[in-house]
């Protein structure tokens, strides 16, 4: 048999056997098989070679401390990790300047509100007046509204105790 | 559900634009209530004829800024003399009255919101007239009426700085 058909299943028993992971008989009847057999031989032989090569390279490796603290040194940094939170990003200028107008402009429109109301009120005042003003009797009121001129004429007869006699008599 | 601060926040139009608004329309309110304790207007007898010169030397011509608003009104007369002006100062909200001449004399009382109380009175101090209105700076107020041979008096309020 090829090594390439040898079976998965002979493969990894001799894996075993080297590892001497197996049972007394089953170890007795894989040793009987490999005697018996070049391919299986020659798996062995090569999985020998290379754990002493593994082996050989793993020595060569020394660890400062000891086994158990440096893997546990190794946990407690991947613990540390998970446990710091990501770090808040830095709010940008316009985000902050953002928050500060919300509020602002919120006022403003609060303060606008209170100025169109008030000249609303203010607006209603100067309609009394102007229709108070109507109502008199022998009074002409003309506005000019591009000059900002208002007019009020008041026909009282020439004569009279504003201006009498005399065209100059109103202002003498 | 995590919204995020834009969906969150109004528009950045409609945070700014009450701020610009506001800034435009602040400054006068401002300078209304910073207009100190005192309030000024100037007040005119005006004759108005259409003789080309008056009998009373001491008459002179209108001041231009006058006559400009006078001929954009639809008046018929092509002179206007000034007899009389009057500067009235008074504190905001009080009044003040003077005679502009034997006959006439005119009161005049601030109210609040740029408003006046304007009042003629006659030779004998009778109230013949008032009118209350508005009267910013820039805006004139002109009380009138006949006088003999077909010509006018005009008495003319203005505030001023």
């Amino acid at each position: 048999m090829e090594m390439g058909d040898m079976k998965l299943e002979v493969q990894l028993k001799l894996q075993a056997y080297l590892d001497g992971e197996l049972p007394d008989g089953e170890a007795q009847e894989l040793a009987e098989y490999v005697a018996r057999d070049a391919d299986a031989r020659a798996l062995l032989t090569e999985l020998k070679h290379t754990r002493a090569a593994v082996a050989d390279y793993e020595a060569d490796i020394k660890l400062p401390e000891s086994r158990e603290f440096y893997w546990s040194k190794i946990r407690r940094e991947i613990q540390r990790l998970e446990s710091v939170e990501p770090a808040a990003k830095p709010a940008s200028l316009f985000l902050t300047l953002r928050r500060l107008l919300v509020p602002a402009g919120a006022l403003a429109v609060l303060a606008i509100g209170v100025l169109i109301t008030t000249q609303q009120i203010s607006s209603q005042k100067v309609l009394n007046a102007l229709e108070t003003e109507t109502a008199q009797a022998d009074v002409f009121t003309y506005r000019d509204y591009d000059s900002g001129t208002t007019l009020v004429w008041l026909s009282y007869p020439a004569e009279n105790s504003l201006a009498d006699f005399s065209p100059t008599d109103t202002y003498q | 559900m995590t919204m995020t601060l834009s969906r969150t926040f109004p528009p950045s139009w409609l945070v700014v634009l009450p701020l610009l608004l506001l800034g435009w329309r602040l400054p006068a309110q401002v300078t209304e209530l910073g207009q100190g304790a005192e309030q000024k207007f100037e007040v005119q007898l005006i004759w108005a004829t259409n003789d080309k010169k008056s009998p009373n030397p001491k008459h002179k011509p209108v001041a231009p800024e006058i006559r400009k608003k006078l001929d954009e009104l639809p008046l018929k007369w092509e002179n206007y003399f000034e007899v009389n002006r009057k500067q009235f100062v008074m504190a905001k909200g009080g009044r003040s009255k003077a005679d502009l001449s034997d006959k006439c004399s005119v009161e005049i009382k601030d109210l609040e919101g740029n408003q006046v109380e304007v009042t003629l009175f006659d030779k004998n101090g009778k109230a013949v007239f008032g009118r209350k209105q508005p009267l910013p700076q820039g805006e004139i107020l002109l009380l009138s009426g006949n006088a003999p041979d077909k010509t006018a008096w005009f008495v003319a309020v203005k505030p001023t700085k």
